[in-house]
């Protein structure tokens, strides 16, 4: 019987800390595929360079080989991997007349894409922090313009920049088509200002909210005008004013405008006087583009967007609620870099090695998209996340239920990062489905797509054996022995554990152990991180 | 009649429990509503994304009228002719897609508070939801809700009901922050364990209360649902007729009140429900008169709610309040993609057999002197008014010192009927060392 049915001051995981790689392989990835953990240990002869070591390897990708997951890409057969934004454009909207689902087909093939490199690649930390960035520069996917572009907006706006540079990503992303209709800068022009991105640009992108002093005058502000220490209202309006006119090619009327989808600048709809924002002024008639660079500059160099983004990247790789010195010294580093080509690079080698990162254990717990892929991970699944197959369209509407769709976040905030969010009555069961799920599907010949008699070694037949083996697989470190014991004893049901079951010549115990295997996945120790 | 309580089904020590297996067509095997006759449901609707409350209650005369049309030259509502307003009164009419609310407003089971919101400066949406679930304006992180501590703070509540709080949606929104008794379930019909090989379906499901069977946060949840889910797969979704002819809209919101409707028909002893209804957010497009996308989502949430009071206007009405909110009102003017921007005072609708229908609040006015920051509709009731006076008078909780830490000016606006309490505004004491936790770090609940 539970004692305390209230509080914010959840327990965390009882258990003790395991070893360096389960933490690395379950924060820096999607969690260990079979061998991943023996790969790490021998990495080095300590734990601190053991994770120096794979740091370094995760933080070089395109050193590390993923044949692998690109045969199964290539497999698939993605047809809008490669296209260009204009490509897109014109297939996707211009010239289609194959109806909704062609014009979305970027979208979800790039949500199908997305579940393979995480389930496959050995690029892991990759995969992490396209997930964070794509949270943090969040649009809807499914929106109007965006999804036939989304394609587009993952690799070369997302992708490109993640070890890269935080300013120019910044302009990447407002400059991109996804994010310029998604919060209606395309339309913000002197005539009719649209406030909407400017906004979500200072609250969610940059300085974030803790940064935001609500509707007083930029007068008031402490610092101004050297230094605010945040922004108000005001700051958010003339940040519009100054992305006025960034827009896109969209009429298919105007030939000089063209209807390509891409960035264009229209300086007739620029509001061309003078403005400020943070203290500092923005001249009037300045050239092209510099009023918009110049907000996106000054975001960049005020302290706050630092501790913004460092308090995030900590929060998704360390804990939910991490530890200050982490955060100050990654926040100093991400502002004392943020002209580095490289500067997120450095920022995650910090964060990856410090001490923080490699003693904290159960502080998080995994999101739905993290439980199922970490479940195909540990399991060996062969599944193919296609946009045409049956099975697909029951994964994917298994998963979507769990309440984190791919893209899916229709505000612009993105998914939340701390347990509180994701523990309830409605995601435990909806993983729980899909989970099981996973255990029982088979594909075409009927053969399952996780073969758990076949990954069994011979020599591993007697219910503790087998628990003892599939533990160890799926969650590489021990765990409370009343845990085990349960799962003993559903393996066991009622029979001497220590005997040896007819796993090979006996269906229900096959069964029996995809049912163990199921309950692992269930079980309440997988769902940390 | 038997009556199982929360403490006796989670430990399993009641032979109602044995009941339960034939209980799929018996429903009322739980108790009756005479059983429970001061039980309160409380029906908190959410509309995410800042709903255009002036386009849902426009004004129809005087000056008000005057700059209303000025303001919004395509998406006023009209006064004559198809699509017009529906007049409340000689000043404010409904929006035509609200008709079937008008009737209730005619019925006097209907309350609209005008230019309620927060007094806070802030025009973010996620500032503002923040401080209004948490019931601490002002305040960020208190990391528990208002309704929470509503119901830790109520002496009243009888019983120890077995599904005492519903979220419809797959998040414990910020006002049930804490409270880890929610039932948080977007689809009631769905809510199943079905997958898995069947021949150990039931074995796994055995194992499963053992290993959810402790105290971590995953446990907690974990066996919350698993308690949740003995209860919920006994009942018969799809059979489901409602009461007196009601008709549910199509589409999730309709789906999910009719399948509520279900659950308060079980005796469950349901105390709280959340719903979120999202979309509001209405930048661009919004539509004018009465047609586009604004009427469309408007029409959703006013015949959802008409069919669900029909539905329960049986011996439900008299203990159910439903109360819509959001987090802010929109800019007085439109913009230039015909849409509205985030602005400051909203609307409350109140819904209930014991609401005294009317138009309530301060009406501030339209003229530019009379606007917040010379743009939006002002606020001249604090949210916290309204949903106090439903907490004294319906649940006889004056604790609003603990409600809503740091709220002291409260007075009945007469919404709804109940008796009148005086406002206890002590609050609880912080833990030694910290500020604003307005709530004891553990407090047991049995």
């Amino acid at each position: 019987m539970k004692q305390a049915a209230v509080g914010s001051q959840h327990q965390q995981s009882t258990n003790a800390l395991p070893s360096v790689g389960v933490i690395a392989l379950n924060r820096m990835g999607f969690g260990p595929r079979p061998g991943d953990l023996g790969a790490f240990y021998d990495l080095g002869s300590t734990a601190e360079e053991r994770l120096s070591n794979y740091v370094e390897q995760q933080l070089h990708p395109q050193d590390i080989n993923d044949s692998e997951l690109d045969g199964r890409v290539t497999a698939a057969g993605f047809e809008t991997l490669n296209k260009s934004l204009v490509q897109s454009w014109q297939d996707h909207i211009v010239n289609n007349t194959q109806g909704y689902s062609y014009r979305i087909l970027p979208y979800r093939e790039t949500e199908r894409l997305t579940f393979f490199r995480a389930v496959y690649s050995r690029r892991q930390l990759v995969q992490v922090l396209a997930d964070f960035w794509h949270n943090h520069f969040n649009v809807y996917g499914l929106d109007y313009y965006v999804a036939p572009v989304f394609m587009h907006y993952d690799r070369e706006i997302i992708r490109k920049h993640l070890l890269g540079n935080f300013r120019e990503m910044l302009e990447a992303v407002t400059k991109s088509t996804p994010m310029l209709t998604y919060l209606d800068n395309y339309t913000n022009s002197d005539d009719g200002p649209n406030e909407n991105f400017s906004r979500e640009l200072f609250e969610l992108q940059t300085m974030g909210a803790k940064n935001y002093l609500g509707v007083i005058s930029q007068e008031d502000v402490p610092g101004y005008p050297g230094q605010p220490i945040g922004y108000v209202d005001d700051d958010v309006y003339e940040a519009a004013r100054c992305f006025t006119g960034w827009t896109i090619r969209n009429s298919s009327s105007d030939p000089v405008i063209g209807n390509t989808g891409e960035f264009y600048y229209r300086s007739d709809w620029h509001d061309r006087f003078q403005k400020h924002i943070l203290g500092t002024k923005v001249d009037a008639d300045q050239a092209d583009l510099v009023d918009g660079q110049q907000v996106l500059d000054l975001l960049t160099d005020h302290p706050g967007t630092a501790s913004h983004i460092a308090e995030k990247l900590c929060r998704r790789f360390i804990s939910d609620n991490p530890p200050q010195s982490i955060v100050d010294s990654t926040a100093e580093l991400f502002y004392a870099q943020r002209h580095s080509p490289s500067q997120l690079k450095k920022v995650m080698r910090h964060l990856l090695n410090s001490v923080e990162f490699r003693t904290t254990w159960g502080a998080k717990t995994k999101r739905p998209f993290e439980v199922i892929v970490s479940a195909c991970r540990a399991c060996a699944i062969d599944f193919t996340f296609s946009v045409s197959d049956g099975d697909s369209s029951t994964f994917f509407w298994l998963y979507d239920q769990i309440g984190q769709p791919l893209f899916g976040r229709r505000p612009p905030d993105g998914y939340p990062d701390k347990k509180e969010n994701w523990l309830n009555t409605s995601t435990m069961v909806s993983r729980w489905q899909l989970l099981n799920w996973l255990i029982t599907v088979e594909d075409d010949l009927g053969n399952l797509r996780i073969d758990v008699v076949g990954q069994t070694p011979a020599n591993v037949r007697s219910s503790i054996a087998l628990v003892d083996f599939w533990l160890n697989r799926i969650l590489g470190r021990s765990i409370d022995p009343a845990e085990r014991q349960h799962l003993i004893d559903f393996m066991a049901q009622g029979h001497n554990p220590n005997l040896d079951l007819p796993l090979d010549s006996d269906e229900n115990i096959q069964t029996r152990l995809g049912s163990m295997v199921g309950l692992i996945l269930l079980s309440p120790e997988f769902q940390w991180r | 009649m038997t009556s199982v309580t929360r403490r006796e089904f989670l430990t399993g020590c009641s032979a109602a429990i044995a009941a339960m297996a034939g209980a799929k067509l018996n429903l009322t095997v739980f108790g009756s509503a005479l059983e429970e006759p001061n039980q309160q449901i409380l029906v908190n609707i959410f509309l995410r994304g800042g709903c255009d409350a002036l386009n849902i209650i426009p004004p129809i005369a005087g000056d008000d009228r005057g700059y209303y049309e000025a303001a919004r030259p395509n998406l006023k509502i009209g006064t004559s002719g198809e699509g017009s307003a529906i007049p409340l009164n000689s000043q404010f009419g409904i929006h035509p897609a609200a008709a079937s609310l008008a009737d209730l407003y005619q019925a006097n089971k209907l309350a609209v508070v005008q230019a309620v919101g927060l007094h806070e400066d802030t025009r973010s949406h996620f500032d503002a939801m923040e401080y209004m679930e948490s019931g601490t304006p002002g305040y960020k992180g208190s990391n528990n809700g208002w309704i929470t501590r509503h119901l830790l703070s109520a002496d009243k509540l009888s019983g120890d009901p077995l599904i005492p709080v519903v979220a419809l949606g797959t998040q414990r929104p910020t006002s049930l922050q804490g409270n880890l008794d929610t039932l948080v379930v977007s689809r009631l019909d769905r809510f199943q364990l079905s997958y898995g090989h069947w021949k150990w379906r039931e074995a796994q499901r055995f194992s499963l209360r053992k290993l959810y069977n402790g105290s971590s946060a995953v446990q907690v949840a974990g066996l919350e649902a698993l308690n949740a889910l003995d209860i919920i797969e006994l009942q018969d979704f799809s059979g489901y007729v409602p009461a007196n002819g009601a008709v549910y809209p199509d589409g999730s919101f309709g789906d999910q009140l009719k399948s509520l409707a279900q659950i308060i028909k079980l005796q469950l002893g349901l105390r709280i429900v959340t719903i979120d209804l999202g979309g509001w957010d209405t930048h661009r497009s919004q539509g004018d008169g009465a047609g586009g996308y604004f009427a469309g989502l408007l029409g959703q949430l006013a015949d959802g709610l008409s069919a669900f009071y029909t539905d329960l206007d049986t011996q439900y009405t008299k203990r159910l309040t439903v109360s819509v909110m959001s987090e802010f009102g929109r800019r007085f003017r439109q913009n230039a993609d015909r849409g509205t921007d985030h602005g400051h005072g909203c609307i409350m609708l109140i819904l209930g057999g014991e609401v005294n229908g009317g138009l309530y609040g301060q009406w501030p006015g339209l003229h530019n002197d009379q606007l917040y920051d010379g743009a939006d509709l002002a606020v001249t009731t604090d949210y916290r008014q309204v949903l106090s006076e439903i907490l004294i008078r319906r649940y006889e909780n004056p604790n609003l010192g603990i409600v809503f830490p740091g709220y002291k000016d409260y007075a009945p606006l007469g919404i709804v009927q109940g008796p009148d309490i005086p406002p206890n505004y002590e609050g609880w004491p912080n833990p030694p060392g910290t500020e604003h936790t307005y709530m004891p770090l553990i407090r047991a609940r049995f």
